[in-house]
């Protein structure tokens, strides 16, 4: 029986592809707005939107608004537990895989 | 360029957005642009021939770094690479710095430990040079193997007898850097798509 720690537990509100893709995007550089998201994800405006506003509420992400040249600007940066959270989901995802290809040999 | 379905890829996400940075082409195309002035001047070739007008090209040629950039943060967005990538890129102008410097006293120059022989040593250095940075920072792509490879070898030939073949060098080398540039561009294009899929010039007004 696996320890607690060690659990394959996913999480729910990182594991939605639009989420994964969010945070996984953000785990690879420092900060990013809002069009660089929407360019590497393809999700809608709408969407990308809606998600964000999921994660911050979750702290996962802290967004600031500003302006630049006049136009308006979302600035997205991933929060420490947002760093910690997305690394242990990959881990996790990645043993689940392990796990189904050693069950599939045996 | 729909990305996110129900597998969504790690690697292909987290190279996307490290690579950004290095991808935005055209800034290399006035860059290469001055490599080609410089020589130029060298020659003393039209107006470049006066001390002033040079610096004033330069002028000019950076000002075009402007539109470029309001292309890129408006078409593609704005990122600010990890620490780690940021160390890369310090790592990497070091190396060139050391490389250029290093590599032509030693393949040609007037210094007793030089090997003087008959090559192009600002044409292979250079080349030298941007195949480390593209392979420290974002990894050697095919363009950057042909277009680097090709200014290597012809360095590299001993065919450059004579007169010092600086000039010439740096020619190849603007060329290179500007052919360089259209490539990386094109890249950006194919991994993010069209500037024309996303229309956000009055700005993203997201989240």
């Amino acid at each position: 029986m696996l320890a607690r720690k060690d659990e394959l537990v996913l999480d729910r509100l990182i594991h939605e592809p639009g989420r994964l893709a969010i945070l996984t995007v953000l785990s690879s550089v420092d900060a990013a707005d809002f069009v660089f998201l929407q360019r590497t994800t393809g999700l809608t405006k709408g969407n990308l939107s809606s998600h964000l506003t999921k994660l911050e509420e979750a702290g996962l992400v802290e967004i600031e608004k500003r302006f630049v040249r006049k136009k308006p600007n979302t600035n997205v940066t991933l929060s420490a537990i947002g760093k910690q959270r997305i690394a242990r989901h990959w881990d996790q995802l990645e043993r689940l895989k392990s796990l189904s290809e050693t069950s599939a040999q045996e | 360029m729909e990305r996110v379905n129900e597998t969504v890829e790690r690697k292909q996400l987290e190279s996307a957005a490290a690579s950004y940075s290095y991808l935005k082409g055209l800034y290399l195309i006035p860059l290469g642009l001055l490599f080609v002035l410089a020589a130029l001047a060298n020659w003393e070739v039209g107006p470049l021939r006066h001390v002033w007008v040079f610096p004033a090209a330069a002028l000019v040629v950076a000002a075009a770094c402007l539109p470029i950039a309001r292309y890129y943060h408006e078409n593609y967005g704005r990122v600010r690479p990890s620490s780690r990538q940021q160390a890369r890129g310090v790592v990497a102008v070091i190396v060139s710095l050391a490389v250029m410097v290093g590599g032509s006293l030693l393949l040609r120059s007037e210094a007793s430990w030089s090997l003087d022989l008959p090559v192009n040593a600002t044409a292979a250095s250079f080349a030298v040079v941007m195949l480390a940075s593209n392979a420290i920072q974002v990894g050697l792509k095919a363009h950057h193997w042909t277009i680097w490879g090709s200014v290597l070898v012809v360095g590299l030939l001993p065919v450059w007898d004579g007169a010092d073949p600086s000039n010439v060098g740096l020619v190849l080398a603007g060329v290179a850097v500007m052919a360089t540039g259209v490539f990386d561009h094109r890249l950006l294009v194919r991994t993010f798509g069209s500037a024309k899929v996303l229309n956000l010039r009055d700005g993203d007004a997201g989240a």
